[in-house]
């Protein structure tokens, strides 16, 4: 038993990676030494005060062992994994919201640090909105699906690595489980529009259904072409492949556009946002949602929007790596990861501010006669690479 | 000034001969719109499905009401449509809603009182009834106004409209889900509004003609902008007319859906752009000109295709001859001077009888029936508005068409309720 | 800068439309983008920047409380009724007759201020109207008061008389209220004074013609032209309908 006699006795910072219940086995991982640092400072405090107090008790020893730091620093996890995407997706919102403005030549928000305290003033007002709900709503699908959509969104945004020490999970499938989790949220989305028994949603949720025929299978074939090309589905694996060789959008260009395109769609952002299209279902299938359970619905579509643009990051822009500055890299990857994630939303931004919505039968068309055929060409282009050993 | 003198040569004539909106495979011919075909084989009539789905139908159809608080009404209206699925099988449209008994209300008032009731009408083209109601009252007056005031009141109706189209642009940005469309197109319709601002004190409800005249001269501040105004506005309506003709995920959308034969056309009673671009070649402007319409070089755009595009080619082009037809006005009126008369004095009483009076409104051909009985308050005085006839096309016009596409269609007509239901 | 529309668009500009074409209206968007990057864009801070307006803005109206005359065009004029004449003490503190305004009804069609014979009601810049209560949209005519008027404000009512124009003289314009004066029918007259009481410039006197039947003097009014404002008070309260207004025209 170890004598503790000041504060710095109770806080010591050990290594994450000789705790023997460590989850992540042998990769390093960033965010998991955070908490655990965090830990170390609050338990620590803690045990010291009770120790103080209470002399030897049994729970001082018991805060800041192995197990129990294990525990509270996964907690703290949790937290921090949610709170970066979620901190990412506000800046891409207020960067929607000052590019659509200034390209409309007005000055989109003004509230507070160049208009990035409006997002925050939006989300505290949707939470103290009224909570309206129809009678006749099936109100059991009405509320799964609701939190089911955002649930699985915000699980989506956590999945996305960072970098290769800013991760949940380090599948060798990493991308395939990313892809799985998105195609979710449709069916949801359907079921809402019909629990919610009004006309609009309905329609708004078949809408949903629909277009997920168009885009999904060109969308699976690119994810496949990159796989091909690095060999491996492991995110890490991408990104390396990228580093060693050459950045994926050279050689995939016209995977790199259609891709651009596909997951605008998946992200339901304009100009295929069917099914919310406002100027003929009110407000697609959200229209029966209100208050807190609307404003979290348009913080899941700004997750799935971010989470666009990081596949998009992750598959063509070399992931967190940048070429040629070698151990540079290890210094910031995450925050470089998070921008090359807000340059590719600001091309969205681009082609939401030059183009109308387009109809269901249109991105029908589009997704068979158009993307899917750029697909198969860019895994043909791909192929012949392949084959003839060029990369 | 540099703009002052007009130059007919740099103009071109229309129509030009041999084109069109739709491909020529495209256009419809009687004996197809009886078989119920529209172009891309979109069927018209339900009748003619059976091919499509195998024979027969399973699905139960839906009413839905749409409006009258709904975005795709530009106002209080309701458009109740029956969908099978995406498709409009059939629809039905409700008016009412902005009812005020103006026509009634009037009957109380002397003939001075109705001119800004007469703004009212119309909110985005405010000048242009009352116009119609400073014509009709000096018509059954015999009063012949001063050619100055003709020339202001011209400039007047050509502002106006291109406020109104200008709006209307605003609002086929929205209604297609691109919200640059509508800033851009609002910031042009603010330069014309502080040209109103600055020919009479107000934006939008201008109260500005007269009978006998005008309420004031144009003020020297007028004289300098609108000049500027014209010039820099054919510049700027480029980058609109880039952002919407050029994307395809706008034509797209508008060729070849809402499609108006001339038959229909006749037999609806639509005026306007909409009879335009069917090709009707009429407008009152040039055909039954008043107000000195007949002295201003001006092109009447006609397109044959009768569809959604042909309607947003044949409004854009009037814009561009609306600033054309500015231009010569205000050239006129530099050349008669200051010292010209511009407000005659009007009787108050108008003699007994009947007057009616048609213009070209933004909207279609706007008409005033007065019955007077010698008085100083009108014993009846009959509003025709062009978009109370267009808007009963509404069946017709969604018919067949997918429900994505009724904000679309009924944007190119161009709803205004207030003169609807008056 | 001929303005080339259709033909531009018979020259192919719309050849692409079954394509995904969308690259140049982004490309118009960025450009637009760029420029309000660097420059400002044109909307303007509304609380903080104002726009500029002419004098003759059509805000709410104003009253130059002694120059008003109490004659009631505007009330006869307003379309709204939103004007009503109320009795108030002037500067003495003898009452008179003053408009007073209620902005709730109030459609700025500036008809007082064009009506008005001596241009004493004006039209202001002034928009920013909101109050907490209805009684607070009452202006009183003290209220209505306004400083920094100038001469654009007075809206000017002059006209050219048909007969004039007829003759070629187009540039002579007439003040409105120094045309029309009311006329009487001797015969209809009952020599009740109605009209004298109400005409708010007192330019009517009863002169006496000879007596009646029962002995009583016969009191006809008679107008004096240069004070009249042609209000139709007279007109109004005559209760036999023996005054008209005899217009010129």
């Amino acid at each position: 038993m170890v004598e503790y006699q000041s504060i710095l006795d109770w806080i010591n910072f050990p290594d994450p990676m000789s705790n023997p219940y460590y989850p992540f086995g042998d990769a390093y991982n960033l965010p998991y030494d955070i908490s655990m640092k965090i830990w170390e400072i609050l338990g620590g405090t803690i045990a010291w005060l009770l120790n103080l107090i209470f002399p030897n008790n049994g729970i001082s020893g018991w805060l800041v062992c192995d197990m129990t730091a294990n525990f509270f620093a996964l907690v703290v996890f949790m937290i921090l994994m949610f709170a970066v995407p979620f901190i990412g997706c506000l800046v891409s919102l207020w960067e929607e919201r000052k590019i659509l403005g200034r390209a409309m030549d007005r000055r989109g928000t003004m509230i507070g640090m160049w208009g990035f305290l409006q997002c925050v003033a939006d989300g505290l007002k949707t939470f103290m909105k009224e909570n309206v709900q129809s009678k006749a709503v099936d109100k059991m699908a009405f509320m799964w699906t609701c939190s089911l959509v955002i649930g699985v969104s915000v699980l989506l945004a956590i999945m996305v690595p960072l970098s290769g020490r800013w991760f949940v999970v380090d599948y060798g499938s990493g991308l395939l489980i990313i892809m799985a989790l998105y195609a979710l949220a449709p069916f949801f989305i359907l079921v809402s529009g019909w629990a919610q028994n009004n006309k609009f949603t309905l329609i708004g949720g078949i809408r949903a259904a629909e277009m997920m025929l168009a885009y999904e299978i060109p969308i699976l074939i690119i994810i496949a072409t990159v796989a091909l090309e690095a060999g491996t589905f492991n995110i890490n694996g991408i990104v390396q492949a990228q580093y060693d060789t050459i950045p994926y959008f050279i050689p995939q260009f016209v995977g790199f556009i259609t891709f651009l395109f596909c997951a605008t769609a998946e992200a339901e952002r304009a100009p295929f946002d069917l099914a919310e299209a406002e100027s003929e279902l009110v407000e697609g299938w959200q229209t029966e949602y209100s208050g807190m359970k609307w404003g979290l619905i348009m913080l899941a579509d700004y997750l799935r929007g971010y989470v666009s643009c990081a596949m998009i990051v992750i598959m063509f822009f070399g992931g967190w790596n940048i070429p040629f500055i070698g151990d540079w890299n290890n210094y910031m990857p995450e925050f470089v990861f998070l921008l090359k994630a807000w340059f590719v939303f600001l091309l969205m931004i681009l082609i939401r501010v030059g183009t109308a919505r387009v109809r269901t039968d249109q991105i029908l068309n589009l997704g068979w006669r158009v993307f899917m055929p750029l697909a198969v060409a860019n895994l043909m282009i791909v192929l012949m690479l392949k084959v003839g050993g060029i990369i | 000034m540099a703009n002052d003198n007009y130059d007919s040569s740099k103009y071109p004539k229309y129509p030009i001969e041999g084109f069109d909106t739709l491909p020529p495979d495209m256009h419809l011919t009687p004996e197809a719109i009886a078989e119920g075909a529209l172009p891309e084989n979109v069927p018209r009539n339900p009748a003619a499905w059976t091919h499509v789905h195998g024979g027969r139908m399973d699905t139960d159809p839906m009413w839905i009401t749409m409006g009258p608080q709904h975005p795709f009404s530009h106002g209080l209206w309701t458009l109740r449509v029956k969908a099978d699925g995406e498709m409009v099988t059939d629809a039905e449209p409700i008016i009412g809603y902005l009812h005020r008994g103006w026509e009634k209300e009037v009957e109380n008032r002397t003939y001075p009182k109705i001119i800004p009731m007469a703004d009212r009408l119309c909110y985005a083209a405010s000048m242009t009834y009352t116009h119609l109601y400073c014509m009709t009252c000096e018509k059954a007056l015999g009063l012949e106004i001063p050619e100055k005031t003709k020339y202001i009141r011209i400039v007047a109706d050509e502002i106006n409209r291109l406020q109104s189209h200008l709006m209307w642009l605003a609002a086929v940005g929205t209604d297609f889900g691109n919200f640059t469309g509508f800033i851009w197109a609002t910031r042009e319709r603010e330069y014309w509004m502080d040209m109103n601002v600055r020919l009479c004190g107000a934006r939008m409800t201008t109260n500005y003609p007269r009978i006998g005249g005008v309420r004031n001269d144009t003020p020297e501040i007028f004289d300098r902008d609108i000049i500027r105004c014209c010039d820099r506005f054919d510049k700027a309506l480029w980058d609109i007319i880039t952002l919407f003709d050029d994307n395809s995920t706008f034509t797209s959308r508008m060729i070849g859906t809402g499609i108006l034969t001339r038959e229909q056309c006749a037999n609806l009673g639509i005026t306007g752009p909409a009879m335009r671009g069917t090709g009707v070649d009429f407008d009152v402007r040039r055909d039954d000109p008043y107000d000195n319409y007949d002295k201003i070089d001006f092109d009447v755009p006609v397109l044959t295709a009768g569809d959604s595009y042909a309607r947003y080619v044949v409004r854009v082009e009037e814009m561009f001859q609306s600033t054309r037809i500015i231009r010569q006005a205000m050239a006129k009126i530099r050349a008669l001077g200051k010292s010209a008369p511009y407000r005659l004095k009007a009787p108050m009483n108008i003699p007994a009888g009947t007057t009616r009076m048609r213009m070209e409104d933004p909207r279609g051909t706007s008409y005033m029936y007065l019955v007077s009985d010698g008085t100083d308050k009108p014993y009846r005085l009959k509003v025709r508005s062009p978009i109370f006839n267009n808007v009963s096309s509404s069946k017709q016009l969604v018919t067949g068409c997918r429900i994505a596409d009724i904000p679309v269609i009924m944007a190119m007509i161009d709803m205004c309720l207030g003169e609807t239901d008056r | 800068m001929a303005m080339n529309y259709l033909e531009e668009y018979r020259d192919g500009r719309h050849r692409t439309w079954k394509d995904l074409w969308v690259v140049r209206p982004i490309l118009v968007c960025c450009r637009l983008l760029l420029r309000t990057t660097i420059h400002r864009p044109v909307t303007v801070l509304y609380p903080y920047e104002a726009l500029w307006n002419p004098d003759n803005y059509r805000g709410r109206p104003a009253l130059e409380f002694n120059k008003c005359l109490g004659c009631g065009m505007c009330v006869r004029m307003c379309p709204c009724t939103a004007i009503i004449l109320v009795e108030t003490p002037d500067d003495e503190g003898k009452p008179v007759m003053r408009p007073q305004i209620n902005m709730g009804r109030c459609s700025f069609c500036a008809y007082c201020a064009e009506y008005c014979p001596v241009d004493a009601m004006t039209v202001t810049p002034i928009v920013e109207l909101a109050e907490y209560t209805r009684s607070d949209l009452i202006y009183g005519p003290r209220r209505l008061a306004y400083e920094h008027t100038t001469e654009g404000m007075k809206v000017k009512f002059e006209e050219t008389l048909i007969s004039d124009y007829k003759n070629g003289n187009g540039e002579i314009r007439h003040d409105h209220f120094s045309i029309d004066r009311p006329e009487l029918d001797e015969k209809k007259c009952i020599s009740c004074k109605k009209c004298a009481k109400v005409c708010p410039v007192n330019a009517i006197t009863m002169v006496e013609h000879g007596t009646n039947a029962k002995g009583r003097p016969i009191l006809w009014p008679e107008v004096k032209s240069d004070v009249c404002v042609s209000c139709s008070n007279c007109i109004d309260a005559c209760p036999k309908s023996a005054l008209k207004m005899k217009e010129v025209l």
